[in-house]
């Protein structure tokens, strides 16, 4: 077997180069990771926290695997739809939310939720409509590619 | 010989659960179309064991290759050959657990990880099991790392940070509030994808290196440059997830700006495309280079995807819609599944000394899962353009948006069947090759660092 650490295999100062590039890139995401789990949200402070109903609602959405469905910020299940706001949108609300959730739809069975279970899902629910909106529908583009809403730090 | 053994239970292993991950994608596939058909799996549960199946294939199939590569490639044995046997008992006791919490309907984790979270401290402290075997086996080896043991090690390494942090929620701060857990959610996610993925591309160099017996693609600048670029997106190129969530906005720019970088490796695709097309040509009748040019297409097809979706301008209509489920099957299937088919045949050919199955055993299986893949991939694109349209730029309610997509979701389904044909065909001829073949008496874990194919392996 070949042995040794020839130049034109990567030996030499490029070893050195390489190792220092990728601890270089470890140290930026050990930087990013804290920086991502301090400051890594643009909601106003108060807003979209969970309280105790909440909280086990969270538990209740899954041990019910609801993901497997539904999407929060468009993130999970395509089955159905998006509930981000559907506790504060037109024409729904809290009320709307806790009879689907008991009684089920056409393509959604119920579920086997009981009725104190669907008040502290309907808590979490109310959470996440409070901490923004979703989809975003003004599209306001920039030449760079980007949409004008993704620059600001103001809340939705 | 031990080791060998239970490096090729793990790859079997895992072919059984790709068969049968894609039978539950089957399933869920047909219940977007036909409410109600298969009540018996409903949608909750076909999911998760869809996607908890196929994600073990990718796990299993890439760890037996590494435990089977890695001795050949440092020249020495495996530092502890036992804990291979154990890390494998371990895997097939948790993922038994795990299937059958999903068939009782027993969740409490999160998305992709819905399993009961104390399930998930064994699958992490299985896996440390690997990480003492790897780097201990892969010090002993001489001279600076190639660009496969670098993809491995950091694969490895973020694999464990990464699924440990996707379970910080347990320890939630109580005035944290739901976006930011979104977003490290996302981030523990995307990088764990990366981290995978670094252990299927460290598998697919190593295996050209094997077939084609030239050490210098491991070893070139442009190898190390192309490690860099995925390393660097596995790091810091997630938040494109999360560009519609209200995230700081600094958190956007940068997932922009580094994903942007992918286009280098894009125009080197293209730069090289009438190369690699011979080179597909040339090598047509070779089993296992024909997955492998099969998976660089998909590199291609997907990196196009993935670029384009990364534009926030893009993303805004195909974030949350059936887009993003084609970008994951062009990964999983597309690139993934194509190189651990070649692995798996390599490896079984290696094993027994001689071909164990030949091009014209697989041609059908090849044929189905390629074509089925395209047309099922398009039909989700299809599907996610019209819902991105009509969420973003009109008020319809969500049925009647749906009802515009069902077509495409048909599309999808039927498509989805012919794979699961492919699948299974490969699946069989994979299994055959690994379990009914006696392995060769000569193999040892100390056999030269380039094995050069005799002639008739490639065949």
């Amino acid at each position: 077997m070949e042995r040794g650490v020839p130049e034109e295999e990567g030996g030499g100062w490029r070893a050195v180069h390489r190792r220092l590039i990728f601890f270089g890139l470890v140290v930026l995401f050990v930087v990013q990771t804290g920086l991502t789990w301090t400051s890594s949200t643009r909601v106003a402070e108060g807003r979209g926290t969970l309280d105790e109903a909440a909280r086990r609602g969270r538990q209740v959405y899954q041990e019910f695997n609801c993901t497997a469905c539904h999407q929060f910020y468009g993130l999970g299940g395509y089955m159905g739809p998006d509930l981000t706001n559907v506790t504060r949108a037109e024409g729904k609300g809290p009320a709307y939310a806790k009879g689907i959730i008991l009684h089920g739809t056409k393509r959604m069975p119920a579920l086997g939720v009981s009725a104190a279970q669907a008040d502290d899902l309907v808590a979490y629910l109310d959470a996440w409509a409070a901490s923004g909106t979703y989809p975003v529908r003004a599209v306001n583009l920039t030449p760079w590619g980007t949409y004008r809403e993704m620059h600001t730090t103001d809340d939705r | 010989m031990t080791a060998d053994r239970d490096a090729r239970l793990f790859v079997l292993l895992g072919v059984g659960a790709l068969w049968a991950g894609a039978l539950f994608g089957v399933v869920g596939s047909w219940q977007h179309v036909v409410p109600g058909i298969f009540d018996a799996v409903p949608f909750v549960k076909a999911r998760p064991l869809h996607v908890s199946l196929v994600v073990a294939w990718i796990f299993m199939a890439a760890v037996g290759g590494v435990y089977y590569y890695l001795p050949r490639l440092v020249d020495a044995p495996l530092h502890a050959p036992r804990l291979v046997r154990l890390h494998l008992w371990l895997w097939v006791g948790t993922g038994l657990a795990i299937l059958g919490s999903y068939a009782l309907g027993r969740f409490g984790g999160r998305e992709y990880w819905e399993f009961p979270p104390w399930l998930g401290a064994v699958v992490a402290g299985s896996w440390l099991l690997l990480v003492y075997n790897f780097f201990r086996t892969a010090f002993k080896g001489k001279g600076p790392w190639p660009a496969y043991l670098w993809m491995w090690a950091t694969g490895i390494a973020f694999f464990l940070f990464t699924f440990l942090e996707a379970y910080t929620w347990l320890w939630q701060r109580p005035d944290d509030n739901v976006v930011r857990d979104l977003t490290v959610q996302w981030k523990a996610y995307g990088a764990l994808t990366g981290s995978w993925n670094m252990l299927v591309y460290g598998t697919s160099m190593v295996v050209m290196e094997r077939i084609s017996g030239d050490r210098s693609v491991a070893r070139s600048c442009t190898a190390f440059l192309l490690f860099a670029l995925g390393f660097t997106n596995l790091l810091f190129g997630w938040a494109h997830h999360v560009y519609p969530v209200p995230s700081a906005p600094w958190l956007r720019i940068l997932a922009y700006a580094i994903s942007m970088t992918e286009w280098i490796i894009l125009a080197r695709i293209i730069r090289q495309w009438r190369h690699t097309m011979q080179g597909a040509i040339d090598h047509r009748g070779q089993l296992v280079h024909r997955f492998l040019y099969a998976s660089e297409l998909w590199v291609f097809l997907n990196l196009g995807l993935a670029l384009l979706i990364s534009i926030p301008a893009i993303n805004l209509f195909s974030h949350g819609t059936h887009i993003t489920v084609a970008h994951a099957m062009g990964s999983t299937i597309g690139i993934n599944t194509m190189i651990l088919f070649a692995s798996v045949f390599h490896l079984a050919n290696d094993a027994r000394g001689m071909p164990a199955v030949r091009v014209a055993d697989t041609r059908w299986g090849f044929r189905l899962l390629n074509g089925g893949l395209m047309l099922f991939w398009l039909s989700l694109i299809g599907a996610g353009l019209v819902k991105g349209w009509y969420t973003v730029m009109t008020d319809l309610p969500f049925q009647q948006i749906m009802e515009r997509v069902v077509p495409f979701l048909a599309s999808f389904a039927v498509w989805g069947l012919v794979l699961f044909m492919g699948i299974t065909l490969l699946a069989w001829q994979a299994v055959r090759a690994l379990w009914w073949t006696a392995p060769r008496s000569t193999a040892t874990t100390r056999s030269p660092v380039i094995i050069t194919p005799p002639p008739t392996l490639q065949s």
